[in-house]
């Protein structure tokens, strides 16, 4: 993938900086006010100067108006002079001129230049006589009044009558040949009131009157003089008839200046204002170039990051042509995965490189992503390499296109899994293998919670030995706990949790039963598992051992059986070695003693002795003949008998001796009692033990014999109860019905009746219990089943 | 030599009449008693006390007896052991060859030894000169 630089920089260099368009903005702007400030003030300037031109041109007229007046005064007071030269009726014209032009303070008539007349006289007699053509003060400008044949106005001077005046004098030609002057004479004061210049406004203009002095050519000035004012800020006129200037000089030459500066300063701070506003305006983007140049460079970083993580990514990653399923790009580590070169992969769609099992989902879970049923899946699925080996992969499928929009690209993420998914394939094979080699054990592997005996586990196995399905047992939390037979569930139980408490595994053996309601006996082998020093689970394996529980049954059976006949067999050995060996001895004795005898008679006696032997011995051998018989009598018949009918017929062989012990027989049984026994054995047990009861009454009191039948866990039991001496059972009731086995000293006793009885009472499958306390009686009970 | 007593406790009453010829024959013994049962020779013991007299100096003792057998003998003098002055010689003669009686016998001290009948004149003699 190539990195696109979507930004170009150049676009906004041609932007200008902020600041300087500010400042340049500033600049104009201030450029601008000050052009029209200047304008505005060389406006004002103007019509300034305008109107101190106007009023100074006014005082002007005005005072050369008043100077035209004076002119006419002093015409008129020249033609007082008759043609003698000599002034007539001066005074009167004088009084009459100074009443008509009230400018002039007075007037005079200078002949040859001696002040020789004044009106009024008054106050002025100190100029009367004065040579004004010799006076220095007064010849510079007489002689211009001369040389120019014209009125001047000389002064403003120090008038002799005090004060500033001014005086015009005007040549006066009498006959052609000058005469003299006429003079008026001016009070400055009077000048200057009658010019108007009162009139100004003088917080505004200050008025000045200057004169350059003819002899110091110097400029004087007449009015008291403001040093502050400038000439620059004065206008000027002359008025040639006295060389005087006048200045009219503006008192406030800076008066706009307050004004100007005000504006400035608000034109600045508009300049300012509006730069601001400008340099803000054009920030604005400078700060959206500066931020999109940091995005870009961001974005730069993360392309190149990114571009990063795809080329160096632990997975494989490939933009697809969705549409057609064209690889469009791929990094390093999808074109190892598949072992193409980028090159190579970039010719290669994505239907060519998925193994052929997965085609159809490949198809259908891309067009569900192209009509947007799904925005992204997760697959795993199987590829084929280059060197078409098939490799699994996991893929994550995201598109690269919005939901509104039409499909486009995709990005898939590819990851191989080739060796978790064999190892899952192990997995499940040897799960399998597990499961099936649980399922071929012959009992039922089964798991349970420790605490709650709640099975999570319990093999197929279950359904061969109790019938029930394994989902059976497992859909009741107490199945096990129920289906235990009654008699062994506490024991069960018990046990189990006992066991469990030690942390102990443990083995044992209980019934169950099964679906269709057999007992099935079970040998529960249980492994206790320990996890944190706490039992959490139960293992363990039941296995059926019914059938061998009914071998042991027959095998304890037989070794009853067996242990049994070798009871009998001992007692054999015992009757070989104390019965035949008594004898035998006994005989070995006579004979020694007939070989050893003295005499006849004696030989004779143990002779007799001998014969008793035999006897002994004969009868010895009868009794064992018959016990061998019992013994080795397999094929016993046997067949129903009516039980009190033997009894009856046992009493009445025995009614004999009953009658003379004087015997009490009561019998309860009934007469519909039938029992399955040989008969002979029947007949012969009643006899022995109605006989014993005889045999062994007690003499001191009333003897009485009870028969009885009753029926005692199926079987029939025969009770024989007597009032006789007893046995001590405490010493002999060991060998009770032992062969020759004798508990009295009764003439009649043998020690063999009851060994054969019970001989008997075994073949036929029953037993005999004897209970009994000497001298209070004996009760035999024979169990015929 | 002194004059002995010997008792033949047998429930055998042949073996009785044969021990009393050879017994007599073999000139050992002043007396001699015959008892059916253990418990008849106890009681004869405790008469014996009870009279002052003295004991019968050996014995002879079947095991297999009605009433009272050799063992329950066995166990009755041996309360009586206390009350008597001077020891009495047990034999133990039986016609039985089981080796549980032997043993029996070879484990209490009060029997001497134990004899398989037929008991012969030499075994008497051997049985008095022990004395």
């Amino acid at each position: 993938m190539e990195v696109i630089n979507h930004f170009s920089k150049n676009k906004y260099q041609s932007l200008l900086k902020p600041k300087s368009v500010g400042f340049t903005v500033f600049f104009i702007l201030c450029s601008i006010f000050y052009y029209i400030i200047l304008q505005q003030y060389q406006i004002a300037q103007k019509a300034k100067n305008d109107e101190m031109y106007k009023t100074l041109e006014t005082i002007r007229q005005n005072i050369d108006q008043s100077l035209k007046n004076n002119y006419t005064t002093a015409l008129s007071l020249a033609l007082t002079i008759n043609d003698k030269g000599v002034p007539e009726n001066f005074d009167e014209i004088g009084k009459q001129l100074l009443a008509s032009n009230n400018n002039i303070d007075a007037v005079q008539l200078v002949p040859n230049g001696i002040i020789s007349h004044i009106y009024p006289l008054k106050g002025n007699e100190a100029a009367i006589g004065l040579n004004i053509l010799t006076s220095k003060k007064h010849q510079y400008e007489a002689s211009q009044s001369i040389k120019n044949s014209k009125m001047y106005f000389a002064g403003p001077l120090a008038l002799k009558q005090g004060g500033l005046g001014i005086v015009g004098r005007m040549p006066v030609y009498k006959n052609n040949k000058f005469w003299g002057f006429s003079a008026v004479v001016i009070r400055l004061n009077t000048l200057l009131r009658n010019s108007g210049i009162n009139n100004i406004d003088s917080s505004k203009y200050y008025f000045q009157l200057s004169k350059i002095n003819p002899i110091t050519q110097k400029e004087l000035f007449f009015l008291p003089i403001d040093k502050n004012l400038s000439k620059n800020s004065s206008v000027t006129t002359v008025i040639p008839d006295g060389d005087w200037k006048l200045y009219l000089t503006d008192k406030k030459p800076h008066e706009f200046y307050l004004f100007l500066f005000s504006l400035g300063f608000f034109g600045i701070l508009l300049a300012a204002l509006i730069a601001f506003v400008t340099t803000n305006f054009l920030k604005k983007p400078a700060e959206l170039e500066d931020l999109l140049e940091k995005q870009t460079a961001k974005l730069l970083k993360n392309e190149i990051k990114f571009k990063s993580v795809f080329d160096q990514a632990a997975v494989g990653i490939t933009y697809v042509d969705t549409v057609t399923g064209q690889l469009l790009e791929a990094n390093k580590k999808y074109c190892d995965l598949l072992g193409y070169t980028e090159q190579e992969i970039k010719q290669k769609t994505i239907q060519s490189i998925i193994h052929p099992d997965d085609l159809n989902e490949s198809f259908s879970n891309l067009e569900k992503l192209r009509k947007g049923i799904i925005r992204e899946y997760t697959t795993e699925r199987k590829h084929i390499t280059k060197s078409n080996e098939p490799i699994w992969i996991k893929l994550t499928i995201s598109p690269l296109w919005e939901n509104n929009e039409s499909p486009t690209n995709h990005i898939a993420i590819v990851e191989n899994i080739t060796k978790r998914k064999l190892a899952e394939e192990a997995i499940v094979n040897s799960q399998k293998r597990i499961e099936s080699l649980i399922n071929t054990v012959d009992g039922i592997v089964w798991e349970c919670d420790a605490k709650t005996l709640e099975f999570t586990f319990v093999s197929k196995k279950v359904e061969n030995i109790l019938g029930y399905t394994a989902q059976e047992w497992m859909s009741s939390p107490t199945f096990w706990t129920d289906h235990i037979y009654e008699k062994d569930k506490n024991f069960a139980l018990e046990f189990c949790a006992e066991q469990t408490t030690k942390k102990l595994n443990h083995d044992f053996e209980y019934r169950m039963i099964a679906k269709d309601g057999s007992i099935v006996w079970l040998r529960d082998i249980v492994n206790v598992i320990i996890e944190d020093d706490e039992v959490k689970t139960l293992r363990g394996i039941m296995i059926d051992v019914t059938k061998n529980k009914e071998i042991e049954k027959d095998l304890n059976n037989s070794f009853n059986l067996v242990s049994e006949q070798n009871k009998r067999l001992l007692n054999f050995s015992y009757i070989v070695s104390h019965n035949l060996r008594s004898h035998t001895s006994n005989i070995t004795s006579i004979v020694d003693l007939i070989t050893n005898s003295d005499s006849e008679e004696e030989k004779e006696e143990m002779v007799q002795l001998l014969k008793s032997v035999s006897d002994s011995l004969n009868e010895t051998m009868l009794n064992l003949n018959e016990v061998v018989n019992i013994q080795t009598n397999v094929a016993l018949t046997t067949e129903n008998l009516n039980l009190k009918q033997y009894i009856d017929n046992a009493l009445s062989i025995l009614s004999d001796q009953i009658a003379l012990k004087g015997i009490q027989v009561i019998s309860s049984v009934e007469s519909d009692i039938e029992v399955n026994y040989n008969p002979a054995y029947l007949e012969s047990i009643l006899y022995n033990l109605i006989s014993n009861a005889i045999r062994y009454s007690h003499q001191e009191r009333h003897p009485t014999i009870h028969i009885d039948t009753y029926k005692e866990a199926k079987k029939t039991v025969l009770k024989i109860s007597d009032n006789g001496i007893g046995i001590d059972l405490k010493r002999n009731g060991h060998k009770i019905f032992g062969m020759y086995k004798k508990f009295s000293t009764h003439k009649d006793s043998k020690g063999i009746g009851l060994f054969i009885t019970k001989n008997q009472i075994d073949a036929m499958g029953g037993n005999i219990t004897v209970e009994s306390e000497p001298n209070l009686g004996t009760t035999f009970k024979v169990y015929i089943s | 030599m002194k004059e002995k007593t010997i008792w033949v406790i047998d429930d055998d009453p042949i073996y009785q009449i044969i021990m009393k010829k050879i017994i007599l024959k073999s000139g050992l013994f002043s007396s001699i008693r015959s008892f059916q049962n253990g418990k008849e020779a106890i009681t004869a013991l405790k008469d014996l006390i009870s009279g002052n007299d003295s004991f019968p100096n050996i014995i002879l003792l079947d095991i297999e007896m009605p009433i009272l057998d050799g063992w329950g003998f066995m166990d009755e003098i041996a309360i009586l052991k206390s009350r008597m002055n001077t020891e009495i010689q047990i034999y133990i003669s039986s016609s039985s060859i089981a080796i549980e009686d032997r043993e029996r016998a070879k484990n209490n001290n009060s029997i001497l030894g134990y004899m398989c009948k037929p008991i012969s004149l030499d075994d008497l003699t051997k049985i008095a000169s022990a004395y």
